[in-house]
């Protein structure tokens, strides 16, 4: 009797968990895959062929292929050699650099580009210092176009680079090094010849990650393109979108997916290939940590100022323009005004948005927590027959470009064949949110699930605790810390979502996110670095959460 | 004299293996029993069906006289009503609580008063030496004192029988030793019946009332230590427990009293006569090596070897020594050294013999 109890209570939640994902992932899948193969009920390839036929089209793809390249080289060499000095050199401020070198993670990419405009547009700030030195009108470089892209896309998506390659430093096993310096080799051989053949796979695996997340990001390309007609493939399709033209937009969107798909899955060979290297040894013995010297304050100064430059100095930045009383004013301090953040939070826009992000990300993080441990726990722990395909397929939003997604909540909830039409509403993005970050909770929850042996829920049932007392006493309070960090990775990713929300939003229903890029948009620069500006108080708390959470994780 | 747990039938299939095959034992009340055997012979399985941590496929399973488990009459108690304690190989301890919490939590769950709580971990952590550490978090211990944690989980509530899963296993040589001491302190002191697991036959003969020797599933011989170790059922017993020689024979003579081998290489030995002289003339004399002794010259024995090598282990004196092909391990005492190529004599004491035909045969024992 116990035992048909107690399966029956988990396979209500099974098929609960499989309607969620069923109608959240699979249904807006289906839907895109469709509706760009077929015109009028038929199979068509007509979509496609107006993507290749036509120049606006094929260029913007081939543009979003080579600049993302070129964007995650500059990644690479920032994320490695920072890494190197953080990791392996006496560099001092060990705790702050790190902190902030992974900062970029939480910015949003957007306001990273309005920074960058406010530098070194044509009436930016570094602009008109070098036209003071040197005397001149112009400068010899454009914020503007794919340089300008590449360059701002680099050094925000360096971090992925950074924290696998760091990550793959630190756990090394120190005896590899050892060995090799036993032989006679000095301290650049190894690096050379031991060290970052070590590595290669943290290299290549944080790059292929940039470069995805470089294919999907909107806000860079979207302020520092579209203005000069420099289009990729996402800045395309959200104008494809305002045409209207959903059947081209989804054409569009499923090249993305290839080059991400092409990317993931060459991602995964090299992970695959990864156990080659046992670079993870039982014990943690601390590196060699190399002596910089006579170099140690060139060193520091060298990444203190890369660090100042490309962390710091663009959110000063729009601290600075939304003091302004417009754009490109003088810095004098006559010149500070409150005028633009008394305009943009008087706004009853720009309010709604700030409410509707705060209600739309906490509710996500919530309910994919609750979701993704229930899934985690009965595939993990229950080891109930479907789940691992249930965990597959709720980790396939991880691989696809936001703008899929977007198009997807189109296309499945304008006039769905059951249940109401979210479009229009502010629970399409709901929808949209908990597609794209499920893979978030999943990874979290069976990652902390998998560390709890087994036998510390036997050890449970043999003191006398029934299954639900287990769960209550043991399992949930060791999964905790990773629901915790979940939860704040999913409030923090939703909170700065702009690729996907920017495709489905509407009047009345605007996030923080869409706001700033439509002031910055229209050419309110001021008054979208005063919104920028207002929440990023809520951003830096939520990454300095981040950091605690995984540094108490580490402790432990 | 009463009985603790009662093992019959116990079958348990993982897919196309058999795990457990038939196995069958019973536990006295106060016994201290060992599961022995190498990894993958079914004894880890056979005390996770006891704790019902695994469904068996057939058999049937008592505690105390309470049937948990009988495949026929479709019994299964689950494991948080079954009356044990158990402590893993991994000591299974609680990262998120004290190890107050972590001892208390079984009386916890049977609704004990705070402070009967509070008297009865005290008790367990006064017998554990632990008294200080009761509200230290488990990463603040060492691994030995872990184990102590999950000892005093599982004894605190005072269960029916203590399961043990090869508890000692992680811990390094010294603390081992010292916990064998202290589990059978505990045991005796407690008088609670242990059925416990491991691979080690040191553990198990140093502290087991009774020993189950266990290989692929099934139980080859269940005795009391010292009568496993002088009087192995089987060749599997002979070889898992303690070390033997094995020396290729061919039997000449068999007097009323004596009987006459020439081992491969030549020597000539008489031995005692053995309980039963198997049929057959091409036999193996199994020897341990405390068993043989090296000398100039020997009674009843011209079997003449060279000493190879000589390791000195402290209590002992280990020798290779060579005869023809054959090379014998041998432990004498230390104060009758021979030196590294020195021509002897080896003479054994007692051994089994063995038809080398059929070696699932009965042992026939020499001494």
């Amino acid at each position: 009797m116990t035992t048909l109890r107690r399966v029956d209570s988990r396979v209500v939640f099974l098929v609960l968990i499989t309607l969620f994902v069923l109608v959240v992932v699979v249904y807006p899948l289906v839907q895109v895959l469709i509706r760009s193969i077929l015109v009028d009920g038929r199979l068509s390839f007509v979509n496609y062929e107006a993507v290749f036929g036509r120049p606006r089209n094929y260029v913007a793809l081939w543009n979003s292929v080579w600049v993302s390249l070129a964007a995650t080289v500059l990644a690479t060499i920032i994320g490695t050699l920072a890494a190197f000095v953080v990791q392996r050199t006496d560099v001092p401020f060990k705790p702050l650099l790190r902190f902030l070198l992974i900062l970029p993670f939480a910015i949003p990419p957007l306001f990273a580009a309005m920074g960058w405009v406010q530098l070194a547009g044509p009436v930016g700030i570094l602009s008109k210092a070098y036209q003071g030195l040197f005397g001149v009108t112009g400068v010899p470089w454009s914020i503007y176009g794919a340089g300008g892209i590449i360059f701002v896309l680099g050094i925000t998506k360096y971090p992925f680079v950074f924290i696998t390659v760091a990550g793959a430093l630190q756990r090394m096993d120190a005896s590899l090094e050892e060995a090799a310096r036993t032989t006679g080799a000095g301290t650049g051989r190894i690096m050379r010849d031991i060290t970052l053949p070590l590595v290669r796979p943290a290299i290549l695996g944080g790059a292929l990650l940039a470069f995805v997340s470089s294919i999907d990001n909107f806000g860079i390309p979207a302020v520092l393109g579209l203005r000069v007609q420099f289009q990729v493939l996402t800045t395309r399709i959200y104008e494809a979108l305002t045409i209207p033209d959903l059947p081209l937009a989804t054409a569009m969107s499923m090249l993305l997916v290839v080059l991400a798909g092409v990317a993931i899955w060459a991602l995964g060979k090299f992970e695959g290939r990864r156990g080659e290297h046992a670079i993870i040894g039982g014990k943690s013995i601390r590196p060699h940590i190399i002596r910089l010297g006579p170099a140690r304050p060139w060193v520091t100064l060298a990444l203190g100022s890369t660090v100042a430059l490309i962390v710091v100095l663009p959110l000063l930045a729009l601290v600075v323009t939304s003091l302004q009383p417009y754009y490109g004013a003088p810095l004098t301090l006559e010149n500070i005004t409150p005028r633009n953040y008394e305009a943009v939070l008087g706004s009853s826009a720009a309010q709604r948005g700030i409410r509707n992000s705060l209600l739309l990300a906490p509710a996500a993080a919530t309910i994919l927590v609750i979701v993704t441990a229930l899934l985690a726990y009965l595939n993990v722990k229950a080891r109930m027959p479907g789940t691992k395909l249930l965990d597959a397929i709720g980790m396939v939003p991880f691989a696809l470009p936001g703008s899929v997604i977007g198009i997807g909540m189109i296309l499945a909830w304008s006039n769905p064949p059951v249940g109401p039409t979210l479009y229009g509403t502010l629970w399409i993005l709901l929808v949209a949110y908990l597609m794209r970050y499920m893979a978030y909770g999943l990874r979290a929850c069976r990652a902390s699930l998998m560390q709890i042996h087994d036998s510390l829920e036997e050890a449970a049932a043999t003191s006398g605790a029934n299954r639900i007392r287990t769960l209550r006493d043991v399992t949930l309070p060791l999964m905790r810390p990773g629901m915790i960090a979940a939860w704040v990775l999913i409030f923090m990713s939703a909170f700065n979502e702009l690729t996907v929300s920017v495709l489905i939003w509407s009047a009345r229903n605007e996030t923080i996110g869409v706001w700033i890029f439509v002031m910055q948009d229209s050419g309110f620069a001021g008054r979208a670095s005063a919104l920028a500006v207002s929440i990023l108080p809520i951003i830096l708390i939520m990454f300095v959460i981040t950091q605690w959470l995984s540094a108490e994780r580490v402790a432990i | 004299m009463g009985i603790t747990i009662e093992v019959e039938g116990l079958t348990k299939r993982f897919g196309e293996t058999t795990a457990v095959d038939a196995v069958a034992f019973a536990m006295g009340e106060h016994e201290f029993f060992s599961l022995v055997g190498p990894s993958g012979c079914g004894k880890t399985t056979t005390l996770r069906c006891v704790a019902g941590l695994e469904t068996a496929d057939e058999g049937r399973i008592g505690i105390k006289g309470t049937v948990v488990y009988a495949s026929g009459e479709g019994v299964d108690v689950p494991t948080h009503h079954r009356a044990i304690g158990m402590v893993f190989q991994n000591y299974a301890v609680w990262p998120h609580m004290s190890v107050f919490q972590n001892i208390a939590y079984p009386l916890k769950l049977t609704g004990a008063s705070r402070s009967e709580q509070r008297q009865r971990v005290g008790r367990v952590l006064e017998m554990l030496g632990m008294e200080d550490l009761g509200d230290r978090k488990p990463s603040q211990l060492s691994g030995g004192q872990q184990q102590r944690v999950a000892l005093g989980r599982a004894l605190v509530g005072e269960p029916d029988v203590l399961l043990l899963d090869e508890p000692l296993s992680n811990l390094d040589a010294k603390l081992r030793e010292h916990m064998r001491v202290e589990l059978k302190r505990i045991q005796r002191e407690t008088g609670i019946p242990i059925l416990y697991v491991t691979h080690d036959q040191l553990e198990a003969l140093s502290m087991s009332d009774r020993i189950a020797v266990m290989e692929g599933g099934r139980i080859h011989q269940v005795a009391a230590p010292h009568e496993i170790y002088e009087r192995p059922a089987t060749k599997f017993v002979l070889d898992f427990i303690g070390s033997v020689n094995y020396l290729p024979c061919e039997l000449l003579d068999t007097g009323s009293d004596t009987i006459e081998v020439r081992v491969e290489g030549g020597g000539l030995l008489t031995l005692p006569r053995p309980d039963h002289v198997p049929e057959g003339r091409e036999m193996l004399l199994a020897v341990r090596p405390e068993d043989m002794t090296l000398g100039r010259a020997a009674s009843g024995s011209d079997l003449r070897a060279t000493v190879e090598l000589r390791s000195f282990l402290g209590n002992l004196c280990e020798y290779r020594v060579r005869h023809g092909g054959l090379e014998l391990r041998v432990q004498t005492e230390k104060d009758e050294l021979v030196a590294e190529g020195a021509d002897v004599v080896v003479s054994v004491r007692r051994g089994f013999l063995l038809d080398r035909g059929s070696a699932e045969d009965p042992l026939a024992r020499v001494s």
